[in-house]
């Protein structure tokens, strides 16, 4: 493994950061770059980024700080409400990715878009839009290995992409990019899919390109990424700079702090005491796989006791969705065993797991938590639509009545705003959506109640309500496992916190342990002051 | 802070929009037909008159024919039998969420069915037909069931596997009605049903039997089953949205085998009616000219009942007229029976346009929902 802190290559003799803080001048510029959506929420807020010719930036910030969408911005995918984008002291015009790429900026997508089916060679060509039958096969050809040789990235040209492991698509994905002329690359998450070996070889290359001259814009929230390629750093929260500053003589704490604030912890709700009793949930050396057959969830263990609030923080996709839907039957279980209230749930489907005592407010609650299209009437028993209390006589049919009675104390109970019961699901605003599913899964009367970012993208009221229900049966003696992306949430609510990285929880904290700096650095991957993976 | 005035201002709002959205929608709805309904007359019309016939007479000849007396409306009843449940296949398959075109093929086989055991098995008249009617069902879903464990085990698309299996119906059919099943006497078709096993006309003169009234009762049966029952609530749900059936406890495979099965009985019995139901023959024909696209004609029912079981009977008696009048349209127009088809077609497309774009886009966008929801949980972050 080569030595990060160690200079880029090619910068021989004594190393001087290429960055603006450093005294070279700017070669890109963006200036008081705000984005307002449509629907009035304000992304970005007064964004200033300078970076030189040849630098690697890093853009490091938490959830929804704004990173991609400042990208999505200097790459002409997004329009922005207002500021400047100047280039070698020259204001340009951004609309659309050919715009950039005629500027010779272009980006790295997380999701690749290569075709399949195709080989890298044609991938390639069809990124600058030439017909495959163009008799500038050959020609393309000897430039891509031109441009393989120069760069060192190399990729088989006439295998078909879906044959080849994620870090060589990658890699074609940058050729492909590269083969546009671009002069400023950016990279968003780059190393998200990437093994530790991939990602070592990709540090080196992307080194290579930065001494060549390529300027490199990396979107990361991995500290140790930021600490080991980068010249310089833009810290975002929240839509705004935090700051930036030189990467060389900054600390995983220093960063820690610029990505997630300062700030006290947020009040609470009363908490009621209670006797510490048998876990409600047993969580014992736990792996589940991933969608790509890697593992997710790897070979986690803990235990939720009743009256407690156990959360589960880290940033999103490092493993907290697996775990869940393992947990709640949507997904097998790989290794390992879990119990709930001491019976193993391991090979239970979700009607089982609901008829054991656990009640689930899926992460996704458009495509899990509810039927769209169907009216608040009817997701109101969506889980509980087979039980016999909502029968008729005759055998089979459900009771319309009875289930109208049912939904409306539901409405009524948890406060959802909704003109009729007959009203679409959709038609509902978020907030009264998200009420009706938490309120649904409450009614179970669940011993454990698994929450996956039970107030992502609701409003401040919603927001507040879903939060003093889960602290409500919190109080009444009940187990909840809170998973959340937003560090206030699971600092506000939680008795406990488990910080999940890679798939690995690399820590319990205590409630009296809690700590914004120590959590951070944990979400980051950086463990007890040093780098972990 | 107490937001309830807001809330309780927004509330009125959405519940006014609510119910202006819903006239607008049963208006338009109305509107679609009404308009459909004439652009498909009118080109039929423009035809005729560019071919040099009457359009007018044809159209009164239409009219007649389809419900000028008794005889006229109980004929278009008997040929709306069948296609209220083979429209029935297509419009309980559209809502589980899946395209089944298989109609056609587990009919012939039901009729096949019919002839064999109502032929063949003598029992009291009442025990006999329902001897048949089984039968015929049995054989619809047992053919319906390859394509449903393909599906489910397999990924086959169910169109191509339910159009495949349409053509081994129609060849074994025509094996068997030759080879198996057939009259000695009457070389052209299988032998005749048992006079126990056959349904009489209700109005002496007209092709119509109690077979409508099977008919009915499947497409009540289904409207029961879908919005009133918990197996249809998560069939619906597993046509929507399978991913939220999944989390609600139950299994969309589960659902969507049922639903192909449920599909099949009633394209069983589709079948039976053209045998046991069809005086004066109660057989079938080695053309297979009694259960000719009746399968194909179920999808058009459906597209126009917009797969509503209800709304699949009165679309179904509408195109039952269409056929049940095309004999008055040549007798008093003198328009030839190809022309006649080419106005039914039309007037046809004109009434399921609409229904095929939402259901084309639904079909799209669905696809696209998943491939979306692939590659995001292949990656391992999401970002704003």
């Amino acid at each position: 493994m080569p030595d990060r802190s160690a200079p880029p290559a090619g910068a021989a003799g004594q190393y001087k950061p290429v960055s603006v803080l450093a005294g070279a001048p700017p070669w890109l510029e963006m200036r008081g770059i705000t984005k307002v959506y449509p629907n009035g929420t304000r992304a970005l807020e007064n964004v200033d980024l300078r970076v030189a010719k040849g630098e690697i930036h890093g853009l490091l910030g938490e959830n929804g700080a704004g990173k991609s969408t400042l990208m999505k911005i200097l790459s002409g995918i997004l329009p922005f409400t207002s500021g400047r984008i100047l280039l070698g002291g020259r204001e340009v015009s951004l609309r659309s990715t050919h715009d950039a790429l005629a500027h010779g900026i272009g980006m790295v997508h997380q999701h690749f878009s290569l075709v399949p089916t195709f080989n890298a060679l044609d991938n390639i060509i069809l990124g600058r839009g030439a017909s495959l039958a163009s008799p500038d096969r050959a020609a393309a050809r000897k430039r891509i290995q031109r441009l393989m040789e120069e760069t060192g990235l190399h990729a088989p040209l006439d295998i078909p992409i879906e044959q080849l492991p994620v870090g060589t698509q990658q890699r074609i994905e940058i050729l492909k990019t590269l083969d546009r002329n671009v002069d400023l690359l950016i990279l968003d998450e780059p190393t998200a899919v990437l093994t530790p070996q991939e990602t070592d070889q990709l540090f080196e290359v992307l080194n290579g390109l930065a001494a060549r001259g390529t300027t490199i814009i990396l979107i990361t929230h991995k500290l140790r990424e930021v600490l080991a390629l980068t010249n310089a750093v833009t810290v975002l929260r929240s839509g705004r700079v935090v700051g930036s500053r030189l990467t060389e003589g900054a600390t995983a704490q220093d960063l820690a702090r610029m990505m997630v604030g300062t700030e006290r912890l947020p009040e609470v709700k009363e908490r009621r005491q209670h006797e510490k009793t048998e876990p409600v949930l047993r969580v014992a050396g736990l792996t589940v796989k991933g969608d790509g057959g890697q593992d997710a969830v790897k070979n986690v263990s803990f235990e939720i006791n009743a009256g407690e609030i156990f959360a589960i923080a880290g940033v999103t996709g490092n493993g907290q969705s697996e775990l869940i839907e393992a947990l709640s039957g949507l997904r097998p279980i790989a290794n390992g065993r879990a119990y709930l209230l001491g019976h193993s749930i391991n090979g239970k489907g979700p009607r089982e797991l609901y008829r054991m005592g656990l009640a689930h407010v899926p992460e996704d609650r458009h495509r899990l938590g509810m039927v769209a299209q169907f009216s608040v009437l009817e997701n109101s028993i969506l889980g509980v639509h087979h039980e016999p209390r909502f029968r008729r006589g005759l055998p089979g049919t459900l009771h319309w009545g009875k289930v109208r009675r049912y939904a409306r104390d539901l409405v009524h109970r948890f406060q959802v705003v909704t003109p009729s019961l007959a009203t679409p699901m959709r038609s509902l605003s978020g907030g009264n959506q998200q009420k009706l599913v938490v309120g649904r899964e409450l009614a179970k009367s669940p011993s454990l109640i698994i929450a996956g970012q039970p107030t992502r993208g609701l409003d401040v009221g919603a927001t507040a309500a879903i939060r003093d229900l889960l602290v409500d049966i919190r109080n009444e003696g009940k187990a909840v496992l809170l998973v959340s992306a937003d560090l206030d949430e699971v600092l506000a609510l939680a008795d406990r916190v488990a910080v999940m990285y890679e798939g690995e929880i690399l820590a319990i904290l205590e409630r009296h342990e809690f700590d914004r700096e120590r959590i951070g650095l944990l979400m980051g991957g950086v463990h007890d002051g040093s780098a972990a993976g | 802070m107490d937001p309830r005035p807001v809330e309780q201002r927004e509330l009125e709002a959405l519940s006014r929009r609510e119910r202006q959205r819903q006239l607008r929608g049963t208006f338009a709805g109305l509107a679609e037909i009404v308009v459909a309904l004439v652009i498909g007359l009118f080109v039929g019309a423009l035809v005729m008159d560019g071919a040099g016939y009457d359009w007018k007479l044809a159209y009164e000849g239409l009219l007649i024919g389809a419900f000028g007396d008794q005889w006229a409306i109980a004929d278009t009843l008997a040929s709306a039998t069948p296609l209220i449940l083979t429209g029935l296949v297509f419009g309980l398959s559209a809502r589980a969420g899946y395209f089944n075109i298989g109609a056609q093929g587990q009919m012939i086989v039901g009729a096949l069915a019919a002839v064999a055991v109502g032929a063949h098995v003598s029992a009291p008249p009442v025990m006999a037909v329902t001897l048949t009617f089984l039968a015929a069902a049995l054989a619809g879903a047992l053919w319906a069931l390859p394509a449903a464990l393909l599906k489910a085990t397999r990924g086959v698309h169910e169109v191509i596997s339910t159009i495949m299996f349409n053509w081994i119906a129609h060849y074994t059919a025509l094996y068997m009605v030759f080879n198996v099943l057939n009259d000695p006497r009457s070389a052209e078709r299988t032998v005749r049903v048992l006079p126990e096993a056959r349904l009489g006309a209700i109005i002496p003169g007209a092709d119509m039997t109690a077979a409508i009234f099977v008919a009915v009762g499947v497409a009540l049966f289904m409207y029961w089953l879908l919005w009133h029952s918990p197996w249809g609530y998560e069939m619906r749900i597993a046509g929507l949205n399978p991913s939220a059936l999944r989390y609600a406890g139950a299994s969309p495979l589960w659902s969507v085998n049922l639903t192909f099965i449920l599909a099949g009985i009633a394209a069983g019995i589709a079948g039976a009616t053209q045998i046991i139901g069809r005086p004066p023959t109660y057989a079938l024909y080695g053309d297979l000219s009694n259960v000719r696209n009746l399968g194909f004609d179920g999808i058009a029912v459906a597209l126009i009942g917009r797969n509503h079981p209800l709304g699949i009977i009165l679309a179904a008696i509408f195109i039952g007229a269409m056929g049940a009048g095309s004999r008055m349209m040549q007798i008093m127009a003198g328009v030839p029976l190809d022309m006649v088809r080419i106005v039914h077609g039309t007037v046809i497309i004109a009434l399921a346009a609409p229904e095929v774009w939402s259901l084309l886009g639904k079909f799209l966008s669905r696809g696209r929902a998943r491939r979306e929801a692939a590659s995001t949980a292949h990656s391992k972050t999401v970002q704003r």
